[in-house]
């Protein structure tokens, strides 16, 4: 009974903090997601494969903290130090799905012929789920306060078991808000959002690499 | 119903007489006074001098707009002047408030910030989401709070649409001053694609500022910084923001600007600037091209100082959503093809009057919002020099 009110309050609590998890995966997940193919089942493919790989980054951080007895306060530089990284690996992931969909927009995405001469398109191509995967991975390794928050109730259980069941849960209470982004499929696809989202990869992933490398220059300059 | 025969040329509309002009300035006249000399204003003698010439200055531009039917070269006359002295104004007075440019933490955290309309499109998602406002500055306050400065712009938004940008932004007119400085465009071939960067600055930052719980464009992105207030640099965090902000500054207000004679800024980078082009949907006024009278010699999409034309939103008589309505196709135009329009009427149908009643509307508000940051400027020069 015990374990049932646990995993319900680790729902419950995934459920709550979802729009959190969204505002802080948002600047990943949307602008990747716009570079997709437009219809239903490449963002289902897509969203499968960001959010699998999101789970198996929540175990593998709750397993590794629980390891190390750390699941509740993180030392400090041992945060920044994961912080710094994931943020520098996810600028490099981000800015090579930024590269990756230079030629994806087929012809059709021109509105007209006239206008497929401004610009050169390639041939559609159709993309793996592994930059999805590593982009998945990354937001769920990246320490946003949601995952704090599971991450200290987690640490109160009594085994390694019962805390990974609690991030698992927690983990579909979240799931919940990510569906919607389904719908982003039913958005036309032509050469103006391609480019925009590419873009805006492109400098999201500026911003993660100038604050990684902050974060790490400080931990080295100020040995925390 | 448009028809494929060619209209022939409207005639390029007479210059006015004095008395006409001066009739028609009389309005603008009094809403500058009404601004600067209402009842209850009780300005020092340097301000009230400053005022005076301020209001002579922009009833005399739109005196010449109405006497030489030219808008494009008076309006930029007064969108300079305010990019030169906003900037003038405004350090003095920070010097005097704060003895520096730096936003010191404390001043962020007591909510002191000065409002700045360039982040109202990524404080929208984080207040509606949270009812949180994330901008360190005070909802209340008279002169720069955020209720204030977004109703006004509001107000202006929906009647002007993005000709906020041509008549109130006192940015723009830094970098469309040093446009005007060559006498000839050294780049002219410009990768059409750049024209996304706004939209793309936009999503980007409106979903950092939502992830980051920040105004992310104010802290790491805006060129203006560099000219206007900045985060204090206590930290190496500090220093790459400061350091960005000025490149971006060189490079998008100075360098390009040289280079293509184009507003870069505003083309290829302002966010503000791509969320102000959603709202030329609601303005009744925009420009059309007439394609009865059109040859397509592309003289105003050369002339356009933010690639609001290309070939095939000529072809359907129409600008692209960027347009800020500065005018400067109107006057190119040797055909007179491209007219002022009021939405609903037909395209070329008494233009003029079109042009009036945009002129009207916009020149009260650079009078309200731009006039009274060159009063300050003008008030500041006449501190140091008298």
């Amino acid at each position: 009974m015990a374990a049932f009110v646990e995993f319900g309050e680790a729902l419950t609590l995934g459920l709550a903090s979802g729009p959190a998890c969204i505002a802080a995966c948002g600047p990943v997940l949307v602008p990747s997601l716009l570079t997709e193919r437009a219809g239903l089942s490449p963002h289902v493919r897509y969203l499968s494969a960001f959010l699998g790989a999101r789970l198996v980054g929540y175990l593998l951080f709750a397993a590794a903290a629980w390891e190390i007895g750390s699941l509740a306060v993180l030392p400090p530089g041992l945060r920044v130090l994961l912080m710094g990284s994931v943020n520098v690996l996810l600028a490099v992931v981000l800015l090579g799905y930024a590269y990756s969909a230079r030629n994806f927009c087929g012809p059709s995405c021109a509105k007209s012929e006239l206008e497929s001469k401004l610009v050169k398109i390639g041939a559609a191509k159709s993309r793996g789920a592994s930059g999805a995967a590593a982009l998945g991975l990354l937001t769920g390794l990246s320490l946003c306060p949601p995952f704090i928050a599971a991450g200290v109730r987690a640490a109160e259980l009594g085994g390694i078991i019962q805390a990974l069941l609690f991030f698992t849960f927690f983990f579909v209470g979240t799931t919940v808000w990510f569906v919607p982004f389904v719908g982003m499929g039913c958005i036309a696809r032509n050469q103006a959002v391609m480019t925009v989202a590419r873009m805006a990869m492109a400098l999201i992933a500026i911003f993660y690499l100038l604050t990684g490398i902050a974060l790490l220059i400080g931990r080295k300059a100020y040995g925390y | 119903m448009a028809t494929n025969a060619c209209r022939p040329l409207l005639a390029r509309p007479a210059p006015r007489g004095v008395g006409r002009s001066v009739l028609l300035t009389l309005p603008i006249l009094l809403w500058a006074l009404l601004m600067f000399f209402h009842p209850g204003a009780n300005p020092a003698q340097l301000e009230r001098i400053a005022a005076a010439l301020t209001v002579c200055l922009m009833s005399a531009l739109f005196f010449m707009m109405m006497k030489t039917g030219n808008t494009y070269r008076w309006r930029r006359c007064f969108f300079v002047l305010l990019g030169v002295l906003f900037p003038i104004g405004f350090i003095h007075n920070l010097i005097v408030a704060r003895g520096t440019m730096g936003i010191p933490i404390e001043e962020m955290i007591a909510g002191r910030t000065p409002f700045c309309f360039l982040v109202i499109p990524t404080i929208i998602l984080p207040a509606a989401l949270t009812k949180t406002l994330v901008f360190p500055g005070s909802i209340l306050s008279s002169t720069h709070g955020i209720a204030s400065m977004v109703a006004l712009w509001l107000a202006c938004t929906l009647v002007l649409g993005k000709g906020w940008c041509a008549y109130a932004c006192f940015f723009g007119g830094i970098e469309e001053g040093v446009a005007t400085i060559p006498a000839r465009a050294r780049i002219r071939k410009i990768d059409l694609r750049w024209r996304y960067g706004p939209w793309a600055v936009l999503l980007a930052m409106v979903l950092l500022s939502l992830a980051l719980f920040e105004p992310a464009y104010c802290m790491w992105l805006c060129p203006f910084k560099a000219v206007t207030e900045f985060v204090a640099a206590r930290n190496a965090v500090g220093v790459v923001q400061n350091v960005i902000f000025i490149l971006l500054f060189v490079g998008l207000v100075i360098v390009l600007p040289l280079l293509t004679k184009k507003r870069t800024q505003c083309s290829f980078f302002c966010p503000f600037g791509a969320f102000q082009s959603l709202f030329n949907k609601t303005s009744v006024f925009d420009v059309r091209i007439d394609p009865t009278r059109c040859k397509t010699c592309v003289i105003c999409q050369n002339a356009c100082p933010t690639m609001s034309l290309s070939k095939e939103s000529i072809a359907r008589g129409e600008t692209l959503s960027t347009c800020m309505k500065c005018g400067a196709c109107v006057d190119a135009c040797p055909r007179q093809a491209a007219v002022w329009h009021i939405k609903g009427t037909e395209v070329a149908f008494k233009p003029e009057r079109a042009r009036l009643m945009f002129l009207y509307a916009a020149w009260a508000l650079a009078v309200m919002f731009g006039g009274s940051i060159i009063a300050q400027g003008i008030a500041t020069i006449l501190h140091f020099v008298i």
